[in-house]
């Protein structure tokens, strides 16, 4: 078995919150990663789901190099690239790529497609001449299968399928071996999603791609991902196979989400759980599983004092030799 | 389920100017729509199908202009038949060539001075709205719980300042937010985006309308919060036999709620009947665009045997270069040579292919299927 | 009634040029015409002057026609109390403030878009450092600044657009650094780190040529309405341009004199001079910015 693409080991980040002037404790930093590891073999694609501030956006960017990270390690292709800088880190770049969830995050509203495209291919190839490419440019529009017509448009007059598509020819413009997804589908209108996904897919297959495709569209990505991690605040609870999440979840959260969607061909959970169960509090750090507050097996059982344990947070443990692990005492 | 119509939109024709697009939009392009008491109709569509404009347009709630002109709007009150747009065809003045229109003079300050007038006694009181973007909802700078008191002052016969506050306790508990009487001194910007919501539908209810609006009422919120939401709305309208209108693209939602179905797409309904047999699999007669887009949700059992997801090619006409025949023409991969000629001249008529199932489709005319 | 208007739609050919027009009200569009009038008249004046392209030697003194009326012996605006044409004069009183006022245009959007990009792109301890410094020019009173150096050094034109240059920096600094904090929620800055496009072109070409070109030409108009504004007024009080340089300020106050004897053009002339040149900077500045900046 070859070695993974990219693995992440215990990242943590957290984000300093200032006092906000109408009440609130003084500057504390909230947790958006606390310790999660995951890895991403090639032409695979890593699932990332969650509730929005669970961490999975701040993981993405991580990734990229966008947002600083406070402790832990990422290893790209074997190399260690958790603490290069800007200028070490550039010939990276051209490597670990990321769609952005804004359609118009990476399109300057003032510069037309083909311009945005020639760039990006100058970046990383600045010996090309202007006719190689320009014959690049056309290529990647193929790629995406986006008329040749729209490279003279402006950023304003497409639509946002277009614009996706835009977005994720300029990032092939690089040729990266893997892709960061930020909600890929999420501001398209239900057909133009599949068109965007199936894209993925046979870019995935011609290119031998891999995605860490992070949504919130739980069905999207049974569909897309091979293996499937669920966050939870900053933390990982569950992470495996495709089949095995979604079908044969064993962390509470896990159950809850999939519960949530309405076609019933997944296990429906009882649906006792209020919203107001209460609420992870990160200031007082001896509370255990972050889960807990909200959990129904933690109420089923008693609230049993494991669960708010600080010295017992449960940790990911595989179940078996399935590969399937899950961070919970009661799995 | 009584039969009983509640409000009756038909033929509605509205226009807006959208400069980003340099020209005039025509967003509902002869809307008709029966809401019938106690029912629950939900309408289904893309982005520039028009869903949203068709209700807001009707309500009065438009602000670009020139806004509707041409159609009725019906709505049946406690106290009879009411007309929202009354005397339209006295304001507007429409030039028509080829069918199409292509000159509009309408008298906007008096039109609105009118409709205002009449919407008045209704607004709140017996047609209530929710929007997507809950927070901007409601005024930053007012608590949530006494907005939802004035509301209740303004539109029940409840002049009393400490009894509309208990009401509004009952109305926040009643849309199960936790420690209501905690949440009313809560400021909009303190609550969740689930939270906040279900005080939007709270202190929509609180006026005790019969009809109810939720424009997008899930979009941008979590998916576990969005099932509690869907749940929440099913319950109430159960329990205070309301009249549901639910405007979403998400189709998981308008299944859940809706018991009659209106799939909308570039300006026109194309398709509205029972909810089960527009959903279901087993009915034949749908409309092309109905059943690709059922087809393109994510799900497994729309995974084809390659692995994709059948998508629908190409992209929604544009807005304001509307096409001359069926608007699903360039996208449509269910024309017969029978009917392709008329697909491409004339925007389809209602069939109907069921009791109380029409589509827009030239394939379900009794000439086509006798072809 | 008003009327709205259906017609078929507008081809997609110049997208870009109509949407210039279309969202430019018929107010905006005469400002901007006007104040581009003005800019070329200024152009063009200046550079008659330079090289002397003028009707009559502004110097060459005539001392039997002095504070003659308009239209005498081929002066259009007659001539002043020594004789010499008026109109030449105040052709050749643009010198007085054109290149000075460039120099503190160049100072001014330089100074100013260093401060904007340190402050709005860095973040950080270089924000706070340069946000700092800006807010201390800011707070400079400038009329009294200018006195003082005058005072101190002489009353030459550079050394006063030197220090109207400073401080108007601050101004040109905030509307920058404003600019790409907007920029940056917009994401685009971050995905074209995300690319790979080093940090120069991301600055130049994208954030500066791209987004903030046109708040450096609006700037550019104000500072320009701002330079003539100082020169002609502190060469009016006798600080700036001294006889028998011309500038309009010198012009309008050495005229007043003799407007109680009834003639009116040598001082009215250089004072509507001001006005309308001035005038022509603000509202090109104006304009410019309700059709290229305001928000729709």
């Amino acid at each position: 078995m070859s070695s993974p693409l990219l693995e992440v080991t215990e990242l943590r980040k957290s984000f300093k919150q200032k006092a906000s002037l109408l009440g609130g404790s003084g500057s504390s930093a909230i947790p958006a990663i606390d310790g999660i590891s995951f890895h991403v073999n090639e032409n695979e694609t890593l699932g990332l789901v969650g509730e929005s501030g669970c961490g999975k956006t701040t993981t993405g960017k991580a990734l990229l190099k966008l947002n600083s990270v406070d402790s832990g390690k990422i290893i790209y292709d074997g190399q260690d690239i958790t603490s290069l800088s800007e200028k070490a880190f550039r010939p990276y770049r051209s490597q670990i790529q990321m769609i952005f969830q804004d359609l118009d995050a990476a399109l300057n509203p003032r510069i037309r497609v083909i311009d945005v495209l020639r760039e990006a291919v100058k970046i990383h190839h600045p010996q090309l001449d202007d006719a190689q490419i320009d014959s690049r440019v056309k290529e990647l529009m193929e790629m995406v299968n986006l008329q040749k017509g729209k490279l003279t448009s402006y950023p304003g007059e497409l639509s946002g399928g277009e614009k996706r598509r835009v977005g994720i020819a300029r990032v092939l413009a690089v040729q990266p071996k893997f892709i960061v997804a930020d909600e890929p589908t999420s501001a398209l209108d239900v057909s133009i999603q599949a068109q965007v996904v199936n894209l993925m897919l046979d870019l995935q297959q011609k290119l031998g791609l891999s995605y860490l495709f992070i949504s919130h569209d739980l069905h999207l990505v049974e569909i897309v991902s091979h293996r499937i991690a669920v966050m939870y605040l900053g933390r990982i609870v569950e992470l495996g196979s495709s089949e095995q999440v979604s079908k044969s979840a064993k962390h509470p959260y896990t159950q809850i989400l999939w519960s949530s969607l309405s076609d019933g061909s997944h296990k429906e959970v009882e649906k006792s759980q209020s919203e107001n169960w209460g609420v992870f509090d990160f200031s007082r750090p001896s509370s255990g599983c972050r889960f807990a507050p909200r959990c129904p097996v933690y109420h089923a059982r008693g609230e049993p004092a494991i669960c708010r344990d600080a010295n017992q947070e449960p940790k990911l443990t595989q179940q078996g030799n399935t590969g399937h692990f899950v961070a919970c005492h009661f799995a | 389920m009584s039969s009983n119509p509640h409000l009756i939109i038909k033929d509605l024709h509205t226009y807006f100017h959208s400069p980003s697009r340099q020209g005039f939009v025509h967003a509902c392009n002869g809307v008709s729509l029966d809401i019938m008491r106690g029912e629950t109709l939900g309408i289904v569509g893309e982005s520039g199908s028009g869903k949203s404009i068709t209700m807001l347009s009707s309500m009065g709630l438009l602000n670009v202009g020139p806004g509707v002109v041409s159609g009725s709007c019906e709505f049946h009150s406690r106290n009879g038949a009411i007309s929202l747009f009354p005397d339209l065809n006295s304001h507007v003045q429409l030039t028509h060539e080829n069918g199409q229109i292509v000159q509009v003079k309408k008298d906007l300050q008096s039109w609105q001075k009118k409709t205002r007038h009449i919407m008045r006694d209704i607004w709140s009181k017996e047609i209530a709205m929710i929007f997507q973007n809950p927070r901007q909802a409601f005024n930053p700078f007012q608590t949530v719980g006494d907005q939802i008191r004035e509301s209740i002052m303004l539109h029940t016969n409840i002049t009393n300042k400490k009894e509309a506050k208990e009401k509004a306790y009952y109305w926040l508990e009643k849309v199960k937010i936790d420690s209501p009487k905690l949440r009313y001194e809560n400021y909009p910007y303190g609550m969740s985006g689930g939270m906040c919501q279900r005080a939007m539908v709270a202190m929509a209810l609180a006026s005790q309308p019969s009809l109810l609006i939720a424009d997008e009422p899930t979009t941008g919120l979590d998916a576990t919060i969005q099932s509690k939401i869907v749940d929440l709305l099913f319950e109430l309208k159960e329990s205070l036999q309301l009249t549901l209108v639910i405007i979403s693209h998400d189709i998981s939602v308008i299944s859940r709620l809706s018991d009659k179905i209106a799939v909308m797409y570039a300006g026109n309904v194309i398709e509205h009947g029972k909810a089960d047999e527009i959903l279901g699999e087993s009915f034949s007669k749908r409309h092309p665009y109905t059943r690709s887009l059922l087809g393109s949700v994510p799900s497994r059992s729309n995974v084809t045997r390659t692995g994709r997801l059948p998508s629908i090619r190409g992209e929604v006409p544009d807005a304001v270069n509307t096409p001359q025949g069926c608007r699903f023409y360039d996208r449509c991969d269910a024309k017969t040579p029978a009917v392709e000629a008329r697909c491409s001249q004339k925007n389809p008529n209602f069939s109907q292919v069921a009791a109380e199932h029409q589509c827009r489709c030239w394939l379900y005319t009794p000439e086509a299927e006798h072809a | 009634m008003k009327t709205k208007y259906l017609h078929k739609p507008l081809s997609q050919t110049n997208a870009k040029s109509r949407s210039f027009f279309k969202k430019a009200s018929t107010r905006d569009l005469l400002y901007i015409g006007y104040g581009s009038l003005v800019v070329l008249l200024v152009l063009l004046s200046y550079l008659a002057g330079a090289f002397s392209w003028l009707p009559h030697d502004p110097d060459e003194m005539n001392l039997d026609l002095m504070m003659a009326d308009p239209f005498v012996a081929g002066h259009l605006l007659g001539t002043d109390f020594m004789g010499r044409d008026l109109f030449s004069r105040l052709v050749l009183g643009i010198q007085a403030y054109f290149i000075p006022g460039l120099m503190a245009i160049v100072i001014a959007l330089s100074l100013g878009t260093f401060l904007g990009v340190l402050a709005g792109y860095e973040g950080g301890k270089v924000d706070r450092a340069a946000t700092y410094i800006n807010n201390l020019l800011d707070s400079i009173p400038r009329m009294v600044l200018i006195l003082l150096v005058v005072a101190l050094f002489k009353p030459d034109v550079y050394y006063i657009m030197f220090v109207v240059g400073v401080t108007a920096a601050p101004v040109v600094a905030l509307q920058i650094k404003n600019k790409i904090i907007y920029l940056k929620q917009k994401n685009f800055i971050e995905s074209a780190i995300a690319i790979g496009l080093p940090k120069p072109t991301i600055i130049f070409k994208h954030i500066l040529w791209h987004n903030c070109r046109s708040i450096l030409i609006i700037q550019a108009s104000l500072c320009m309405a701002e330079a003539i504004l100082i020169e002609t007024s502190l060469s009016y009080l006798g600080f700036g341009v001294q006889e028998p340089i011309p500038s309009w300020g010198n012009m309008v106050q050495a005229g007043a004199n003799y407007l109680m004897q009834g003639h009116l053009w040598p001082s009215t002339a250089p004072a509507l001079a001001i006005l309308f040149t001035i005038l022509g900077f603000y509202l090109l500045a104006d304009g410019l910015n309700k059709v290229l900046e305001e928000k729709q």
